[in-house]
Formats: structure tokens, sequence, C-alpha cells
């Protein structure tokens, strides 16, 4: 997942995962085609314009030996023709538009919304690989990007192609002589726009690059404004943006250039060639080979190129940065959701006795480095178990087996007698309460923050919680209570108030299995004293495996966990353990 | 601003009323061919061979004219797009550095109160949408003023009654762009809340990840995201419905006006009172001002963000600057506070009451006391970030409200809470401090920071970038990156505010220990959350809702058996659950 923006953008266009595509396209390919016979309509119908101008002026305007009111008779036919085509026209490119962007956006709003999927079920390995700030990207801007090649990129190419195709093809029947002239410059004027939409799109590029360095440096000039002042620095802090500035202004400037040649070369070409045909044209009318009517139309037909000409080498852009990002989201989809599913997944309807027990445990982050080299231990039901250890030993990382965000590399992690791996997840989870050392807090209310967002959780039962582990009192106080918007991550809260947030979310389920990574303890000895109460009320009636900080903890759980080097060094009670007077106890008298 | 381009500005304005002349000239000439041709068009034999030659020669003559005129409105159009863009982006730069050495002299009061992402929009879109006034609106805008009334004089001159019918076209889609531009602009800035939400929400929801997949809610996430997306889709279709429109109403407005001239001017072509030729200039005159018609609807709905883009870049140079005034002295640093009482702008209650403490240079103060207890402020305070009341707040003797802001700075050497680093290399954001520092000076404060343990993991040591475009660091990292910054700061004083809280424990005694032998004559302020930081100090004040709750050394605070030291024992508890041993 290393692909990053300019890597895929220098390599030329992979169409080899188009295909992929079509399962997204193909509910809607009807809509899809209708829309290309709209295009096609609307091309033909264009076309029909320019004759009926060419026919009005060579018909009632020239025509002489006809009276003048019947000449102003056809005349009107020939307008009311012209408007009749106009209108048409207009109404196909209007529907055309509409079906076009209802397809493209349906089309991606299903990609999207598979690609959330996706990612909502990747492991925590791959999430901790992939910033969250990158994949934010993948559902937003790499998503749009496809937007453009589905609905306007692809087909707006073809029909761009079909369109300039399908003019000259008119040309050659109007005028043969015209026709090869124009064909002639064309290929030049085509050379021009795609030769300069590269070397802009390069330029377009480095200004890119460069603002996006420029604007992260006034995000942190600004951020940083603090340390700037205490170090007096604010002269390195200007020199280096406007040095930023500079090379950014540079680049810019370097766009402006060419598109300054890019437009004025285009433009003179185009401009050139209509004097060639009014030249060509012009010897042909005096020659009689052609009349001044079909003149106008060639020269309506001419215009009719312009834009297709000058869109195609734009049209590349997009299309490249398109692909790119398509293949970005494919690259994402094709990584494996975790876990993968199983068939006959074990989900309980009827409460069992809640255990928990390692067998003969390896875990490792990476290959051939195990953080846990056999861990076995069992917890009945009803008892706590208390890890302590050294940081980096691996306690944290247990806990995460419980609950299945990771799976062993060795051995097995049975819950209720069962292997995770044989868990309905979502059950699984259902029965497995977490309280995790901070509290991490959704944008929204209270409410929805403790109960995470699941409705069928009623308010009653979410006071009760909170009532349960002491956050009621703080949580009443709110303006707008268990409404209250949770602000910039919850800064508004107090590290205890957190905590006990933590502990409710945990509780409101009411799970029969908690892991608890204990919090350090605070200064604060009146939030100290509300979180030792929750814990005591969070451990009553469950299976707990708590890693612990506070020897009141320890000294109440049914039996404790020394790991050190990946292994359990010791394992027993408080009194098993002082009384065997080794690692345990040793850490003990450090306290004292 | 712009004065300091004129002579750009002006050759660049020069040009574009010439672009327009040359423009406008192409279509009479190339009407009066047309008319030319008009001998020809009956049998060839009818007229004789010499006038056709004169009518041939007269073509060419059109079409050498014709080309020159090309020619020169090439050259023009190169001159006014490239200079009146090239003037408009030198004054983005100069308008960009300007604002940025303004807001460098801002007091950090106003940049509590704003908002980073605001200001940043401010400094950077804002400043690109009045940049876009003066360039791109510059040339079109006053390209659609030249051509529009010059060609409508033009067409009357030709022919009145066509003319009118095609104004009357044309200003039905002024008014309807006009009409729609605003709705254009209403969605546009709805789509773009709505994507703005959804991908703050799927950050979130990455960023938690964690959280929704142990509790299950991933469907449930996905639930209320599709309705953001459904939400963005509504929004999205909307646009595109009146973005058809607009196509629709242009494309149909070319046909409109093409019916008016072949039916208007069919009849006096008929009549005889209108060639041909003049009939084709009509076309060509309209398709030269279709295209300014379209900049101009543009851009008067764009106008009035421009306006309000720009206001916001003066309320910002509007701001008034910190007050640089004061004793600019060397200092020493002995702090002496006085019986401090300290309201935050618009706070019901004071953040600090009566605090009052002396200490000596060479001293450590600990300051210890849980989040929003008055331990930052007192902080910010001492650096004069806010202004304290006069006679509170003195240094080696002075008030600091006499004394220069650099000066005061100049004392304290500080790490904040939340470490701030540059997307640079790690020895430049350590370097920060001092630019003249060497590199031993580096590495001693690298190694007093215990950073010196993380280089082997980073692929390019010291030199490894970090932050947005580089590696990421952990919090703990960060924090002591944050500290040898400090370090080497090498002022009179150091101040850490909590700056190894993310720090492990093993660590943390290891620079702790490092620092107490490293400190030699430096003074020392530390707030922490940890204990074990101040047990070596000569004060600690335990602050509390911003009162000193209790003071004195660890020795003594332990003696007291307060808050303070029921603290001191579970810390040492967690501590040596963990394996260490007792600070």
């Amino acid at each position: 997942m290393s692909l990053e923006d300019d890597d895929l953008l220098e390599r030329p266009i992979d169409l080899g995962f188009l295909p992929r595509l079509w399962p997204f396209v193909r509910p809607y390919r009807r809509a899809f085609a209708a829309s290309l016979s709209l295009l096609v309509v609307s091309f033909a119908i264009e076309l029909v314009g320019p004759w009926l101008l060419r026919a009005a002026i060579n018909g009632p305007m020239r025509t002489e030996g006809r009276t003048v009111a019947e000449r102003t008779t056809d005349l009107w036919w020939y307008a009311g023709a012209f408007l009749l085509v106009v209108l048409l026209g207009t109404a196909c490119s209007y529907v055309y538009g509409q079906l076009t962007a209802w397809n493209g956006q349906r089309v991606i709003r299903d990609v999207r919304r598979q690609l959330f999927d996706h990612l909502l079920h990747a492991s925590i390995g791959f999430h901790e690989r992939n910033a969250a700030g990158k994949l934010t990207t993948r559902v937003t801007s790499d998503v749009e990007n496809l937007n453009e090649l589905i609905s306007t990129g692809v087909l707006q190419s073809a029909f761009d192609l079909l369109k300039i195709v399908g003019v000259l093809i008119a040309l050659f029947f109007l005028d043969v002589r015209l026709a090869l002239f124009t064909v002639a410059t064309t290929p030049v004027v085509i050379l021009i726009s795609i030769l300069f939409r590269r070397n802009a799109q390069r330029a377009y590029r480095a200004v890119r690059g460069k603002l996006a360095l420029q604007n992260a440096y006034t995000t942190e000039a600004i951020g940083g404004v603090r340390a700037t002042r205490a170090f007096g620095r604010e002269d390195a802090v200007q020199t280096r943006y406007e040095a930023l500035n500079a090379d950014t202004a540079q680049s810019w400037r370097a766009t402006v250039y060419h598109f300054s040649v890019f437009f004025a070369l285009v433009d003179f070409a185009l401009r050139a060639t209509g004097i060639g045909l009014l030249w060509f044209g012009g010897t042909s009318v005096l020659r009689g080979e052609a009349d001044p009517g079909m003149f106008i139309q060639f020269w309506l037909y001419f215009g009719m190129l312009t834009s297709p000409i000058k869109e195609l080498g734009e049209k590349y852009n997009v299309l490249q940065a398109a692909f790119a990002s398509t293949e970005r989201i494919f690259l994402i989809l094709d990584t494996p959701r975790f876990p993968p599913p199983i068939a006959n997944a074990f989900a309980p309807t009827a409460r069992g006795a809640a255990s928990i027990e390692f067998e003969n445990v390896v875990f490792g982050y990476r290959d051939g480095e195990p953080v846990l080299n056999g861990v076995s231990f069992r917890a009945e039901p009803g008892a706590t178990i208390a890890i302590v250890g050294p940081t980096g030993a691996g306690k944290t990382t247990m806990l995460s087996l419980v609950s299945r965000l990771r799976d062993v590399t060795n051995g097995r992690v049975l819950v209720d007698g069962i292997d995770v791996r044989q868990w309905d997840l979502t059950s699984l989870r259902r029965r497995v309460g977490v309280v995790a050392q901070d509290l991490f807090l959704f944008t929204g209310s209270v409410i929805d923050n403790v109960r995470l967002f699941d409705r069928s959780i009623s308010e009653e039962q979410v006071w009760n919680a909170l009532e349960l582990v002491g956050a009621a009192e703080f949580v009443r106080a709110l303006k707008g209570g268990l409404q209250a918007q949770v602000e910039e991550r919850g800064g508004t809260f107090s590290q205890g108030q957190r905590q006990l947030l933590a502990f409710a979310r945990a509780l409101v389920t009411d799970p029969a299995v908690l892991v608890l990574d204990e919090a350090t303890a605070s200064i604060d000895s009146a939030s100290e004293a509300r979180l030792q109460n929750a814990l005591v009320v969070a451990l009553r009636g469950r299976t707990a495996l708590v890693v612990a900080h506070r020897l009141s903890t320890v000294r109440q759980s049914s039996t404790i966990l020394v790991i050190a080097g990946g292994r359990i060094a010791e394992a027993g009670t408080h009194d098993q353990l002082l009384r065997q007077n080794d690692i345990y106890a040793g850490m003990l008298r450090a306290c004292s | 601003m712009l004065m300091r381009r004129r002579g750009m500005v002006l050759l660049g304005m020069a040009c574009v009323p010439l672009h327009a002349a040359v423009s406008l000239w192409m279509p009479s000439v190339m009407g009066g061919v047309l008319d030319q041709l008009e001998p020809g068009s009956g049998p060839p034999s009818a007229t004789a061979t010499g006038s056709t030659a004169a009518a041939q020669a007269a073509l060419a003559d059109s079409c050498w004219l014709l080309l020159a005129l090309a020619v020169a409105e090439t050259v023009f159009r190169y001159v006014s797009r490239r200079w009146l863009i090239d003037v408009s982006r030198l004054v983005e730069q100069d308008l960009k550095n300007e604002a940025l050495a303004h807001l460098q002299r801002l007091p950090i009061t106003w940049f509590d109160r704003a908002r980073t992402g605001d200001v940043v929009s401010r400094l950077t879109q804002d400043v690109e949408l009045v940049r876009f006034v003066m360039g791109p609106l510059l040339l079109h805008g006053g390209s659609a003023l030249c051509l529009l009334p010059a060609g409508a004089v033009l067409m009357a001159r030709l022919d009145l009654g066509v003319t009118f019918a095609c104004a009357l076209a044309f200003g039905m889609l002024f008014i309807a762009l006009r009409m729609l531009m605003p709705r254009l602009h209403k969605w546009s800035k709805r789509a773009q809340e709505a994507i703005g939400q959804l991908s703050q929400r799927a950050h979130e929801d990455f960023a938690g990840i964690r959280i929704l997949q142990q509790f299950a809610a991933q469907d449930r996430e996905l639930a209320a995201m599709a309705t953001k997306n459904r939400r963005y889709l509504g929004c999205n279709l909307r646009l595109v419905r009146l973005r058809s429109m607009m196509h629709a109403i242009t494309h149909s407005t070319t046909g409109a006006v093409l019916f008016a001239v072949l039916l208007v001017g069919g009849h006096q072509v008929i009549d005889g009172q209108l060639t041909i030729g003049a009939l084709f200039q009509f076309t060509v005159y309209l398709g030269l001002m279709m295209f300014p018609l379209e900049i101009l609807g543009w851009t008067l709905a764009t106008m009035p963000r421009a306006i309000a883009a720009a206001k916001r870049v003066e309320e910002l140079f509007a701001e008034k600057a910190e007050d640089s005034t004061g004793l600019d002295l060397p200092l020493r640093g002995h702090l002496l506070v006085r019986d401090l009482t300290f309201t935050y702008a618009g706070a019901a209650a004071p953040a600090l009451r009566s605090v009052s403490f002396e200490l000596e240079p060479g001293r450590k103060l600990g300051l210890v006391g849980p989040v929003g207890s008055g331990k930052t402020t007192l902080l910010a305070l001492c650096l004069r970030f806010y202004e304290p009341p006069r006679g509170t707040i003195f240094l080696d003797g002075h008030d600091v409200l006499d004394l220069s802001p650099r000066a005061i700075r100049a004392v304290f050497a500080f790490a904040p809470q939340e470490p701030f680093l540059f997307s640079d290399t790690i020895a430049a954001n350590v370097a920060f401090a001092r630019a003249q520092a060497g590199p031993e000076d580096l590495d001693l404060a690298v190694e007093a920071a215990a950073l010196d343990q993380d280089l082997p993991q980073l692929q390019l040591g010291l030199q490894t970038v970090v932050g947005e475009r580089g590696v990421t660091l952990s919090g703990g990292q960060k924090q002591r990156v944050s500290l040898a910054r400090a370090l080497l700061g090498d002022r009179p004083a150091l101040m850490l505010d909590d700056t190894l809280s993310a720090v492990d424990s093993h660590t943390e005694r290891r620079i702790v220990s490092g620092l107490q032998r490293a400190r030699e004559k430096r003074t020392m302020i530390v707030a922490t959350h940890r204990l074990s930081a101040v047990t070596d100090a000569d004060l600690v004040l335990v602050l509390d809702r911003g009162t000193v709750h209790e003071r004195g050394s660890h020795r003594e605070l332990v003696a007291l058996g307060g808050d303070y030291a029921a603290a001191f024992r579970r810390q040492t508890e967690a501590s040596a659950l963990e394996g260490g041993t007792a600070p």
C-alpha cells in the first residue's frame, strides 16, 4: 500500500483492472446503455443544425425566380425545423447529463460503501500499517476520481473521439478538398494540445507538490506558534516560509507560461486553419465548385471540432488520475478481511459458564520475534486474573487476543471453552467487554459514545451503567445530559471522567467476560477513589483479565500472573507469591 | 501591493482592449470575403473570367489580412494572459509573506481563540481567491467588458433587428445564469460540507478502529456512513441537475441565437437588405461573444465570495500585534511570583488563585496536580504568553510587564505538553532551539533526552524526516525530541510541561537521572503527573483548581500524608508492578 500519488501518475495507464469495475457497473448497465445511445443521438441531431442552415441559405435566401412570399414561407419552415432541432438537442443533452450523473453517482456510492465496509473489517495490523488519514483519502478523493472516470471520463472521451471522426466524415461528404485540408491540420492541433497538456501537467504536479509542502508548513507555523515564540525563532520560520512560498510562486508562474503558450498556439492553429478554409473554400466557390451555404455549413462543422480536440488532452490527465485512484481502491479491496468467514460459527443463545483459557499461546507482531512465547493459564468463571510485568512484555497484547482483535501465531485462546476462532465474531465481542486505558471518543453525543451507536440499548440501560460506575453524577451535570455533544475528542472531560465513561461503555451490555487495561494512577485522590469503586463493580460476578497497575487491584484478584520474557514467570495468589519470595515479592519490596 | 508590480499590470491591461479590437475586426473581413464570392455563385460561364481573377486576388488579400490579424490577436492574448496572471501570482506571494509575518507578531491569546484550520484557510484559500480576482478575473472580465459592448455596437451597425433578437436571447441567458449561480454555489457548498462530514467520520472510524471492532460496532457504523453517503449523493445529484440545466440553457441559447439570425436575417436577405456575408459575420460575432458572456456571469457570481475572502484576509491584518516593547536585557532567571490570581478573558472563574513562590537561579520547582489545575497556565504566564496582572510576576526583580517578551523567553527553554514537531528531520527539529548549535551539542542533547536509543530503528538516524511526510513517531518519541530541543536551547532555565507523560517508566528514569546530573546550575521548572520527576525538587507545589493545595519538598509532602503522599504511594506501586524500583 505504498503507492503514492506521484508514483502512479508517472506510470502509463494500466487498464488491466477495468473489468473489475464491471460488477459495480452491472446493476446500472441499462441506464448506461441508454446514456450512451442518447449521446449518439444528440450528436446526430447536432449535425442536422448546420445542414438546415445551409439549406436555408441555398434555398429560400438565394433562389431567384420565386416570389418573396413563397421564399418567406420556406424560410419559416427551415427556421421552424432548426428550432425543433435545437430544442431536441438541448433535451437530449440535458437528459444525458442527468442520466450519466445518476449512474456515476450510484456506482461510486456503491464503491464507497464496499470500500468502507472492507476497511472496517480489515485487520488491526493493516490499520497499524496504514494511517487513518491515508485511508480517509481512499474513501473520499480516490472514489471521487473514480467518479470522473465513470460518469464523464470514459463515455465522454469515447464520445469526443466519435465526434472528431464523425465530423471529419461529414466534412468529407461536404467537400473533399476542404476536408483533406482540415484532416491535415487537425493532427497538428491535437499534437500541440497533447504536448503542452503534458508539460502543463508536469508543471501542475510540481505546483501541487510544492503547494502541499507550503500549506503543510503554514499549518505547522501556526500550530507551532508557541514553540516558535518560546525559542524566539520567528525569523527562522518566516525565512523558511518565504522560501517555500517563492518556490510555489515560481512553479505557478511556470504553469502560467505553459498555459499562455498553449492557448496562444492552439488558438492560432485553429484560426489559421479557419483562414485556410476560407481561402480554399473561397476559391472553390469562385470556381463554382461550391456554394456559400455549403461553406457556412462546413464552417459550423469545423467549429464543432475545436472543443473535443481541446478537451482530449485534458481528459487524458483526468483519466490518468482516475485510473491511479481506481488501482489504489482495488489494492485495498484485495487485502483480506479479518477474520476470514467460517462456517458453523459458534453463536451461543444461552449464557454458558464464562471462562478464559490460554493454551500454549505464541504471538509475535513480526516473524521470529515472539512477544508471547508459550503462555498457558485458565480463568475459572467469576475469577479475576491480574497480569503484572514490565512494559512491552505483551500484557496488553494478551487482552487483545481474548476479544480476537488479533489472532495467535500458535496455540489457542478459548472463551467458554471454545476457541475464539470458532466463535461468531459478533457474539464473541458481545460476550467479552473491553475497558481500554484511555477512552476513544467519537464525535457525537455522550449516549452514543457509551452505547457506541447501538440504538437497541435504551437510555435507561445507559443510565444504569453510568450509575453503576459512578459516572451518572457528572453526566447529569453536563449541559444536555446524555445528549451533550462530545467536543474535540472529549477534551472537556477530565482524565478520571474519561476512564469512568470507558467502564460504562464496557458494562452497558453487561458482558460476562471482561478484559481491562487499568489506567495509571492520577494525582487526584477523589477521582482515584471513584475509579476504585468502578473497578470493584465491574469485576463483581464477571470473569476478568486485568492488566494491573495498582496493588489494591492485584490483591483483589484470584490469580496473579507475572509475565516476563514472553512467558508466565510466576503465578498464584498474592499470599502464595509472597511466600514464594521471588519476583513478585521483590516487586512489592520495592514499594515500601 | 499592486503598485509594486504596476509596470506589468499596465502592460497586461493595455493588451486586453487591443486583443478585443483585433478579434472584432476579423468577422467583418470574413463577411466581406463571403460577399465577394457572390459573383461566382451563378453558373461559371455567366460572368467574365476577369472578374473571377480579381475576386480571387481580393480573396487572397483578405486572407493575408486575416492571418496578420490572427498573429496580432495571438500576441496580444499571450501578453495579456501571461503578464496579468503572472502578476497575480506575485501579488499572492507578497500577500502570503506579509500575512505570515503579521501572524508571527500577534499575541498568543489570539491564537488561543482562533482555530488553526480557520487561520490556515485564510492564509491559503482566501488569499488564493483574492488572487483569482486579480488575475483571471481581471483578464477575462476586462476582456468581456471590452468585447461585449463593442461587439453589440458592431452588430447593430450591420442590422438592428438581428442584433436586438440576439441581445434578447443573450440577455435571457445572462439572467438565467445569474439566477442559477447562487444555487450552484449553495449546493456545491453543501456537497463540500457533506463530503467533509463523511471524511471526518471516516477518519475517526479508522483512528478508532480498535474500539469499533472490539465492540462489534462496524455494521452500525456502516449504516451511519451510508446515511452520510446518501446525503452526499443527494447534494451531488442536485448539483448535477443545476449544471445540466446551465449547460442546456447555454446550449439552447446558441441555438436560439442562430434561429434568430436565420429567421430575422433570412428575411432581410430575401428582402435584399442584407448579404449572406453579413449573415455569416453575425454568426462569427456571436461565436466571439459567447465565451465572454459566460465568463461575465461567472465573474459576477464569484465576486461576492472573493470580496468575503478579501474581508477575511483584511481582518487578519487588522488584528493588533503583541506589545514587543520593554527592557531587553540578559536575565539570570530569578523568578518571583507574588499573590498571582489570573482569569482567562471571558472565563467565569480564575485559572489561578493567589499563587506565590520564589525560585532562585539553579533551583528546581515541581508543579503537580490533575489536568486543569493550572500548571500549564502558570508556565504560560512565566513565558508571558499571557499578560499577568501588574506586580505579580518578577524576573530578576523586574516586573515581567516591563520586560520585552524576547528577553523573557530567552530565559526559559520550554518543552510543552503537546510537543510540536515540524515535518522535517529530527536533527532540524532539535536544532530549532538554536540554529548555531554544533554537532556535539546536538548529540549531547539527543543523548540526554534518551533519543539515542531510538536512532538504530530509524533508517536515517537523526536525518530521518518525521511527521506528515515522514516517519510517524510515537507520543513518547515526540516528547523526547521536544525535550532534546529544550535541552539544546541552552537557556538559564529549563521548563518542562509534563514532557515525559507518554515516555515509558524505564526510559523516564534514565532521562530524569541524566537530567539531575547534567542540570548543573540550570534552573528547572517541571510540571508533571509523574511524581518521580519531582522527588529532587527544592519546592513542589500541589495545585488543585488553581490554588496551591500542598507545598514543600518531596520529603515534607510525603511526611504530610496528604494527596501528594497518597498519589506517590500509588505511583510507586504501579512502577513496582511493572518491575521497576522505587524512585
